[in-house]
Parts: structure tokens; C-alpha cells; sequence
């Protein structure tokens, strides 16, 4: 068993009309045990920019402060709002720099830009190969099942709302399937003027 | 009928007339095969020049590059008490991290006074329980009355003893009623047979006994101890991983086993959170 | 025992001062003088190039270089000491492509420049850097242009025109009266040469003097063909 799989996570983000949207599962485990439902792997970086870190929930930790650190010394630093796609680069960097003895996290960025609102999602593999699609990006213990069911249910230029309901049926769907991901699920839509966080009613086994 | 000369068919012909003359006809290892197709049978076809003891450690062995991810998930419960026993499991089949199924029946009603729980592997549990009925009807018709419940789990305690170390995975309780009154009997592949009034056993029994002990008591009345079958799996598949779907739940009484009910733990789990939240 | 350790050069002098850095401005002084003129739609650098003597092939050096596809840099002062701070701010704005993936701000160069140039006068072993620079450059973000220059000290400022080298003052005096707010490039580009010519002595011609020119289209050094032209409509 991965290292990778052994506090069980599944987090995805879609694209949707003028928005984005990232969701999480909330549990932490150690193996077969369930230790709590209330775990954070989702992370706001910005207004309008959001990280979700499956993986070891150590690193999940470690990696979300660290960014944390160089996202605010950047925008420190240059006196503005990072994009998108340069924070994708940033995370990128930090974790190619620990390519020999990586962080067990494989990241999933969603966000508008902070001037334009161009939305934007990516994924990444644990030593910070970025990936960037148009539709929806997956990531976590069930990433099969996950794709199983965004391949299916999502479709292009979703409003808010739908979109809120296609990635809470692909990600509880999905998570039903797993045995170590689940037990309560949190979704965040992001568009131009406002992000609404909303927590699933899930099967809680 | 000439393709069928060519395709040798005429020894099928012969075949259909009668089954069982025509064994006659057959070589004595062909006649093996169609006893077995008419009867089932319990002679195991292996691999040829193959050692079965140290061929099921690969299948089994943890370092094995062979894997054959046996069901072992699960978390079975029964209890004795006033009334009978109370038998209780949840219907979850996984195969590594992957849910195969959530409405799997654990619960293995051998006749109307017998009931097995299935832990480890499913198709050893099925088969050998199936096997265990088989033997409890033949007690039945020699000896004109019902297999005790000690008799029956010895029966299927010396049946895989035979297999010891062949790789055979199961953790089964066998509850049943008898003329000594209620009955309840662990067994595993391991040969190990026990009598106690409470057993758990899976990957979620710790939880289950944690809920178990603390509301066990031998005086409950038919309705608690329902509800503290159901609490003790739902429990369990809260907390392990391996564990979930619903929960099924079976009592034992002098009559006979019936079938309480089916609940799927996720109303369970809103409707304990509501009685939580109402009690504070 | 001195000699066992390194301190830097530049040391405060009782009067508060740190002489090292006054020298290092009076070289600058001293150089070549060097225009910088922001306009509404990109920033014109121009220097004076003059050579010593008439063998110098007078096409294979110059003064004018660009950093990123939009941002260049010209000096007055030391050329040596100059090529040492194009050299690493080339490194720098490298790096930061490689990390962000993304062109680096004109802001954020200077920044950084300045940074080493700053280092320079707290350092060990080292002296000062005879330059400053003028830094042009086009913000693709803000689709907008700058103008920084950049002192011996580390400190830098934002101009919307300014000289530096031989003749400053006389240069920015002439500025003054000349800037508008409503100035395009192309008129930029003849200010910045009638400012040179304010204290250029000789005939000014393409191969004494560099002109490099930074819009939306990214930062170029003018070919002497295209100086010659500008020569032509100013005379």
C-alpha cells in the first residue's frame, strides 16, 4: 500500500460558465481506522484561488503552510495578486524541489484570475508535473471512480448551481465506491463576486 | 450428421439416452467427472506436480508477488441472552480499498435452527456452511431429530481442520437453538472452536465489542437488545474502513431464527445523531 | 591580522557618509551621458558612444542591451562594471521564469538589481559598482510602460525622463522644459536626442550615438539606418 493511500483522501475541480468549483472529501485516517470527519484538505489561497492537497495528511499540513508562506511573501514582495497559473507554477517549485524525498501529495488548483475571472484548474503528480484541462481534474484514493463519474456527469459551460450538483454527485458517487475516502464532503463555488462553501450530507460508513 | 461422424458425435448420442448407463461405457476417470457434474463433490481438482501446502503460501503469503485479495473486511456480531441470541452483521465486499459490494449477505441461514456468520473469505464460508447444511440434514434423517448446536459447529470445526494450512480464511459463529436452549459457537480456519455467550469478529469487532460490553447485559429485553445489535455494527462501519452498507439482523428464539430487519447504516447514523443532539 | 580578515571597503565616515558610494557616483558622473524618456506607449533609452579612436569597429559593442524580450538597460559609468549587472540580471529575471513561469515585472528587476547592487557596498572584498542604469521596460500585465534608474547605492527611482553621466544636470533642465504627459514614442525618440546633443561634442551621427526603443512589442536596440533617419528629421 502507497504511502500515498494510507490517510485516504479523494478531492476533484470543475470548470463550469464564468466559475469553478473544488470539492473534498473529510476524512482522516490511519489505514482502516477513522479517526476524524472534520479534516481540512481544502485550502483558500486567495479570493478566488483554492488548493485541495490529498495524500499523507502530514504533508497536506506541511505543504499547505509552506505555500502559505511563499504565496504571502510573494504578494508581499511584487504588491499584487498572484494568478492562477503562477501559483500552479509556485506549488510546482516546491514540490520539484524535494524530488528525491517528495512530499505525498498530489495537488488539485482551482481559481478565477484575479483581474480578467478566466476560470482555471489543474492538477499535479507528487514532484510537480502540472497538468491543466478545460474540464474537470481528479485526485486522491479513488481518482478511477472519480473519473468514472466527472467523465459522465459533468459538461461544458455548467452555471453555479449545476455545477454544484454535478461535482457533489461525482465526488459522493465516487467516494462510495472507496473504502478509505468519504464520511462528509465540502464544496466550494467560486465565482466573480462570491464563493459559497457548502458541507454534504454523506453515508458516514 | 456427416459433420457429426467427422466431430465424433456419435459417442454424445449414446451419452443422452442415459446418463447414468453410459458411465459405464466411459474410462474410470471420466466417470469421476460426470459423478461429480450429477452429485458436487468434495475432490478438489489441483494442478498437476504442483505441492498445494506450499503453493497456497504464495496465494496467501503478505510478500507473495501473487495476489489473491481474499474478502477480509468485515465485522460479524451474536449474542446470548434472556431471549435467545441475537445475530447481527454488516454487507460490505472489498478488494483492497475498492467497496466490490454493500449489500452483501453475511449471514448464512443453514436451516430454520441454524444460522452461520461469514468473516474472511466469502467463498470458503459460503461453500463450507452450505456443506455444514448438507451434513445437518443427513443427522436429521439417521438419527430423526435435530443436530445440536455444539454437534454442528464440531462438524464444521473438523471439516476444516482437514485443511489446515491449505489457506482455507474463515471466522464463522454458528448460532442455532437446541434442546439445551440457545447456542452459540465460534469457529475459524484455524480450527479453533469456542463457546462464550458474545462474539465479534472481523476487522470492525474491536468496535463492535467496545459498544457491545458497555451495553451488554443477560436481562435485556427483545427491543434493547435489537438496538444494541444495531448500535455495535453501525459503530463498527462508522469507524472501519473495511466495514458498511447495511446492517442485518437475525434473532434466534425457541421457534426457530427469524429476520428482524435490514437497515441501511447511513439512516442509522442521522437518526443516532438526532437522538444525540436531542439528548443534549 | 588585518589580512586575516575581509571587511568591506565601503566604511562610514565620522560625518555620517559613506565616501565609497560618492566616489562611485562621481565615476558615474564623470561617464557617458545617458536619456531616458517615457512616453505614453513605450520608453526610448539613447547614449553617447563615443570612441577614442577611428579603428574601434564600432558595431560589435554596445551599451544598449536588452534583459527579457521586454525589458533593456543602459548605463553610465564603467563598462565593465556595467556587463557584470546585465550578466546578472539576465540570471535573475531567468530565475524568475523558471519559477513562475511567467515574464518578470520591470518593478520586480529593479528591485532585485538594486538588491545586488545594495549588496555591493556591505560586502566583503568587493567595492562599489561604478554605474547607473537606466532601466526600460514594458509591463505586459498592466500594459503599460517604466522607467527606472537605478544609483551605485542600491537606491533606484521611477523617472518619466531623466539624464545621467557627463552633463546630468544640463540634460534633466532640458527635459523639464521639454516633457509632456501627452508624449508619444516617436517624439520621444527626438527628445532624447536633442538632449544628447544639448552637450554632445562634434558632429552627432548612427555610430555615436545608441538608441534602444520599448513598446507593447517588446524592447529593441535601433539599427543605424533607422538612427540615421531620426538624425535626419531632427537636424
Amino acid at each position: 500500500m502507497s504511502i500515498l493511500d494510507y490517510n485516504g483522501a479523494a478531492i476533484m475541480a470543475m470548470k463550469g460558465k464564468d466559475c469553478v468549483a473544488i470539492a473534498a472529501d473529510r476524512r482522516f485516517g490511519v489505514q482502516a481506522q477513522t479517526v476524524s470527519m472534520d479534516f481540512d484538505k481544502i485550502f483558500e489561497m486567495g479570493p478566488h484561488l483554492y488548493i485541495g492537497l490529498p495524500g499523507l495528511a502530514t504533508d497536506v499540513q506541511t505543504v499547505s503552510q509552506r505555500l502559505n508562506f511563499r504565496l504571502k511573501m510573494y504578494e508581499l514582495r511584487e504588491n499584487r495578486k498572484i494568478k492562477p497559473k503562477t501559483f500552479m507554477s509556485m506549488v510546482s517549485n516546491l514540490l520539484y524541489e524535494r524530488r528525491f524525498g517528495p512530499y505525498f501529495v498530489e495537488p488539485v488548483i482551482a481559481g478565477l484570475d484575479p483581474k480578467t475571472f478566466q476560470p482555471f484548474i489543474a492538477s499535479m503528480d507528487l514532484i510537480g508535473c502540472p497538468m491543466i484541462t478545460d474540464d474537470f481534474v481528479v485526485s486522491g484514493t479513488c481518482s478511477e471512480q472519480m473519473y468514472g463519474m466527472c467523465e459522465s456527469l459533468w459538461e461544458p459551460n455548467l452555471e453555479p448551481e449545476d455545477l454544484f450538483e454535478t461535482i457533489s454527485q461525482a465526488l459522493m458517487n465516487a467516494f462510495d465506491r472507496d473504502a478509505v475516502s468519504g464520511w462528509g464532503a465540502v464544496v466550494y463555488i467560486i465565482e466573480k463576486d462570491k464563493v459559497t462553501k457548502r458541507l454534504l450530507k454523506t453515508r458516514m460508513d | 450428421m456427416a459433420l457429426g461422424s467427422i466431430c465424433g458425435l456419435q459417442t454424445m448420442t449414446k451419452l443422452n439416452s442415459s446418463l447414468r448407463e453410459n458411465c459405464n461405457l466411459l474410462n474410470s476417470q471420466d466417470s469421476a467427472f460426470v459423478n461429480e457434474a450429477i452429485y458436487g463433490s468434495e475432490n478438489f481438482v489441483t494442478p498437476r506436480d504442483i505441492d498445494i501446502l506450499s503453493n497456497q503460501k504464495n496465494l496467501t503469503d503478505k510478500d507473495s508477488n501473487v495476489k489473491i485479495h481474499f474478502d477480509h473486511g468485515t465485522t460479524t456480531l451474536a449474542f446470548k441472552f434472556k431471549h435467545g441470541v441475537i445475530v447481527a452483521v454488516d454487507s460490505r465486499a472489498t478488494a483492497g480499498p475498492y467497496i466490490a459490494s454493500q449489500t452483501v449477505k453475511k449471514v448464512i441461514e443453514i436451516n430454520p435452527y441454524l444460522l452461520g456468520t461469514m468473516a474472511g473469505g466469502a467463498a470458503d464460508c459460503s461453500f463450507w456452511e452450505r456443506h455444514l447444511a448438507k451434513e445437518c440434514r443427513l443427522h436429521e434423517l439417521r438419527n430423526k431429530e435435530r443436530i445440536s448446536v455444539a454437534a454442528a459447529s464440531k462438524l464444521l470445526a473438523n471439516t476444516v481442520y482437514n485443511y489446515k494450512g491449505m489457506g482455507l480464511s474463515m471466522g464463522t459463529m454458528i448460532v442455532g437453538w437446541d434442546k439445551k436452549g440457545p447456542g452459540l459457537y465460534y469457529v475459524d480456519s484455524d480450527g479453533e472452536r469456542m463457546k462464550n455467550n458474545m462474539f465479534s469478529v472481523g476487522s470492525g469487532s474491536t468496535y463492535a465489542y467496545g459498544v457491545l460490553d458497555s451495553g451488554y447485559k443477560w436481562n435485556l429485553s427483545v427491543e434493547e437488545a435489537y438496538d444494541l445489535g444495531k448500535r455495535a455494527i453501525y459503530h463498527a462501519t462508522h469507524r472501519d474502513a473495511y466495514s458498511g452498507g447495511v446492517v442485518n439482523l437475525y434473532h434466534m428464539k425457541e421457534s426457530g431464527w427469524i429476520k428482524v430487519s435490514q437497515t441501511d447504516v447511513k439512516e442509522l447514523h442521522y437518526q443516532y445523531q438526532e437522538e444525540k443532539s436531542r439528548r443534549r | 591580522m588585518t589580512e586575516r580578515y575581509s571587511f568591506s571597503l565601503t566604511t562610514f565616515s565620522p560625518s555620517g557618509k559613506l565616501v565609497q558610494i560618492e566616489y562611485a557616483l562621481a565615476a558615474v558622473s564623470a561617464g557617458a551621458p545617458s536619456v531616458g524618456i517615457k512616453a505614453l506607449n513605450g520608453v526610448v533609452l539613447a547614449t553617447e558612444k563615443k570612441q577614442k579612436s577611428i579603428l574601434y569597429d564600432d558595431q560589435s559593442i554596445h551599451k544598449i542591451d536588452y534583459i527579457t524580450k521586454n525589458i533593456g538597460m543602459v548605463y553610465s559609468g564603467m563598462g565593465p562594471d556595467y556587463r557584470v549587472l546585465l550578466t546578472r540580471a539576465r540570471k535573475l529575471a531567468q530565475t524568475y521564469y523558471l519559477t513562475y513561469q511567467e515574464q518578470i515585472p520591470t518593478a520586480q528587476l529593479v528591485q532585485r538589481v538594486a538588491t545586488v547592487m545594495q549588496e555591493f557596498t556591505q560586502s566583503g572584498g568587493v567595492r562599489p559598482f561604478g554605474v547607473s542604469l537606466l532601466v526600460a521596460g514594458w509591463d505586459e500585465d498592466e500594459e503599460r510602460p517604466y522607467l527606472y534608474q537605478c544609483d551605485p547605492s542600491g537606491a533606484y527611482f521611477a523617472w518619466k525622463a531623466t539624464a545621467m553621466g557627463k552633463n546630468h544636470i544640463n540634460g534633466k533642465t532640458f527635459l523639464e522644459k521639454r516633457y509632456s504627459e501627452k508624449l508619444e514614442l516617436e517624439d520621444a525618440v527626438h527628445t532624447s536626442i536633442l538632449t544628447l546633443k544639448e552637450s554632445f561634442e562634434g558632429q552627432m551621427t548612427e555610430d555615436n550615438i545608441e538608441i534602444g526603443i520599448c513598446n507593447q512589442d517588446g524592447f529593441r536596440r535601433l539599427a543605424p539606418s533607422e538612427i540615421k533617419d531620426y538624425l535626419a528629421s531632427v537636424s
